[in-house]
């Protein structure tokens, strides 16, 4: 069972002082979503679960003030998540060698199963210092599927009238309350103080109405691209269902498009927007 | 004896205050997946067999963003514009849960114990509350454990009790509540049931003197480390009430606006000198326990809370009042054993 491994794994990495915190899913009770625990005495290793409610994307939690005071961080990643890991890396916002990672082979998380998990071709994470994988698993670790699946949805929706799309939007939007749900469970949102909170001046209208909810998400997704990593949790996140997937999805087909470029999945690529290429084009420079 | 209307008469008595100019606002689908309090073009778009809507009806009295007033430039001169006498609809809010409505005499006294707030106010005298009393809960709901319940009365100007397969029982609580019934409603021998709420979660009288001896225990951090920050649970929240007043506009002129806010940012008590009183999460989330158990009981002396659940039902990171008040509760089984730190 990968949760005795798990567990296993986690007392060991702690009482050898490998890590000072197992950062991994909890659980209140079988069928509800899973949430990050942190770990501490290898006493508490038998907190960890591992199940198809093992949504979060705990790459995200390694932002945080509170937890980087806990000391060096183990934190089991999913395929998926492990992409936004490395994008972690690539904008030196971790250094690889002072975080163990431990994976998953994931075939699916939640129930039903994410829409993102249709598509998956990151079923056992690379990047890894151990990974854990079912005992019968034949699966191979990267599966390749075709860009339509990835983007089947979007595709869809691109289908749509423009005027048919910014009424879906001004409908999906017009459900946000700027809670900023979306931007706390993101691995890539971790600016120190986000343009959304910058009152001198005052770029994005703080107010939740058309127009600064607008300006809010695509100024989000434009800072996201090429960047975010598919993971899904800001959907997942919002109290509102906003379809903020589907924005992602725009964007990750923008950067495949054009630059060939998918967020996290080969450790030594550079990123788009982080990199000087003389093959980059310039048609756009008028 | 009891009063009595039928589905389908609700269901006139809807339309028909859509026909004469009302807003109404009733629990919908949105999306598939989806059920809130939104605005209904018809009776039939009302939803029933729901547990409680992902938003609450706090958002129509307290709107997420709300203009004061509005500003001009001209050369040096500044000149105002007053919205506050624009006229609104009345609204009737139609099957509201009990503990929503019971968040009404409670941000009654937040806009109303010292300054008046008219915007508030004249939305408050524009709306018909009528409420459908529970009959199922699920496991977020704590209604019992805060002094409500699945037909708390509180806030409503009628509570709709389910009869049967077509009708409810209809029990008029106020003025607005009885003018709105009048003559729909036919007598019965019928009385309805009201089923039991959840079972009692923690003893508020407990969490209120925890909260009150406990600032500065590690244990605030430590259940809420997972907490991300966000504002998921204050803004579906029926009481949290926070707001921010900015000025939104160009050189040429906007608008004064009150914006709700949230005491789970990092960003609501940074000082101008970068000092932040409440610089962690734990803090930050003490506050918000701690308002709603001790500090507006306090003032008030009624908890600012109605058990909703809410804020458990949609936290990401399945964190809301009743996960860490249970926890506390079990972690200090009497309050002998509450040592101060």
């Amino acid at each position: 069972m990968i949760v005795d491994q798990l567990r296993e794994l986690c007392a060991r990495l702690l009482s050898e002082g490998t890590a000072q915190v197992v950062i991994g899913y909890g659980q209140a009770a079988p069928g509800k979503p899973a949430y990050p625990v942190f770990i501490r005495r290898a006493e508490d290793a038998d907190q960890l679960v591992w199940n198809d409610q093992c949504m979060t994307n705990l790459a995200a939690t390694l932002k945080r003030r509170e937890v980087k005071a806990l000391g060096k961080p183990a934190v089991i990643v999913k395929g998926c998540d492990e992409r936004a890991l490395i994008m972690l890396a690539k904008e030196s916002q971790i250094v690889r060698a002072n975080i163990y990672v431990i994976g998953v082979e994931c075939n699916g998380a939640g129930r039903p199963a994410m829409a993102k998990c249709a598509s998956c071709d990151v079923h056992v994470p690379r990047w890894t210092d151990t990974v854990i994988r079912e005992t019968e698993s034949q699966a191979a670790a990267v599966r390749t599927t075709p860009s339509s699946a990835r983007y089947a949805d979007l595709e869809a929706f691109m289908r749509k009238t423009p005027e048919a799309r910014l009424a879906f939007w001004r409908a999906e939007f017009g459900r946000c309350v700027k809670c900023y749900a979306c931007r706390q469970v993101c691995p890539l949102c971790y600016c120190e103080r986000c343009i959304a909170d910058k009152n001198r001046p005052c770029v994005i209208d703080t107010s939740a109405t058309p127009k600064g909810n607008f300006a809010w998400h695509i100024t989000r997704a434009f800072h996201l691209a090429a960047r975010c990593a598919g993971c899904d949790e800001c959907a997942r996140a919002c109290p509102a269902h906003i379809d903020l997937r589907l924005l992602n999805l725009a964007l990750a087909a923008a950067a495949e498009d054009h630059f060939g470029w998918r967020a996290g999945m080969d450790p030594e690529a550079e990123p788009p927007a982080g990199a000087y290429s003389l093959k980059d084009k310039e048609d756009f420079i008028g | 004896m009891s009063e009595i209307i039928t589905h389908a008469e609700l269901r006139r008595l809807m339309d028909d205050w859509i026909a004469r100019g009302g807003e109404v606002i009733g629990p919908a689908a949105v999306k598939p997946d989806l059920v809130q309090y939104a605005r209904l073009e018809s009776a039939g778009l009302m939803l029933s067999g729901y547990i409680h809507p992902a938003n609450s009806i706090k958002e129509f009295f307290f709107p997420r963003s709300e203009i004061l007033y509005r500003y001009k430039f001209t050369g040096k001169k500044i000149e105002l514009s007053d919205v506050v006498n624009d006229p609104v609809k009345p609204m009737l809010i139609m099957g509201a849960r009990p503990c929503d409505a019971s968040m009404l005499p409670i941000l009654d006294r937040v806009f109303n114990w010292d300054y008046k707030d008219n915007f508030y106010d004249k939305r408050r005298d524009a709306a018909t509350v009528v409420t459908m009393a529970c009959t199922e809960h699920d496991d977020a709901c704590f209604c019992t454990s805060v002094g409500c319940g699945p037909a708390a009365e509180q806030g409503s100007d009628a509570l709709l009790i389910r009869l049967g397969e077509d009708a409810f029982e209809v029990r008029c609580l106020t003025g607005k509540g009885r003018a709105l019934f009048q003559g729909k409603t036919q007598p019965g021998e019928r009385t309805a049931e009201i089923p039991p709420g959840p079972p009692l979660k923690f003893d508020a009288d407990f969490v209120r003197k925890f909260t009150r001896d406990n600032f500065d225990n590690p244990i605030w951090g430590e259940l809420t480390l997972r907490c991300a920050g966000c504002a998921a649970c204050a803004y579906t929240c029926p009481t949290c009430h926070c707001f921010d007043i900015v000025d939104e506009g160009n050189a040429y002129g906007g608008a004064r606006v009150k914006n709700w806010d949230c005491c789970q940012f990092s960003m609501f008590t940074q000082h101008a000198s970068g000092h932040n009183p409440r610089s962690a999460q734990g803090q930050r989330q003490r506050q918000r326990l701690s308002h709603k158990f001790a500090i507006y009981p306090d003032k008030f002396g009624e908890i600012l809370c109605t058990g909703c659940g809410n804020c458990g039902r949609i936290c990401p990171v399945g964190l809301g009042v009743l996960t860490v008040l249970e926890e506390i509760s079990n972690a200090t089984p009497s309050l002998e054993s509450v040592e101060p730190v």
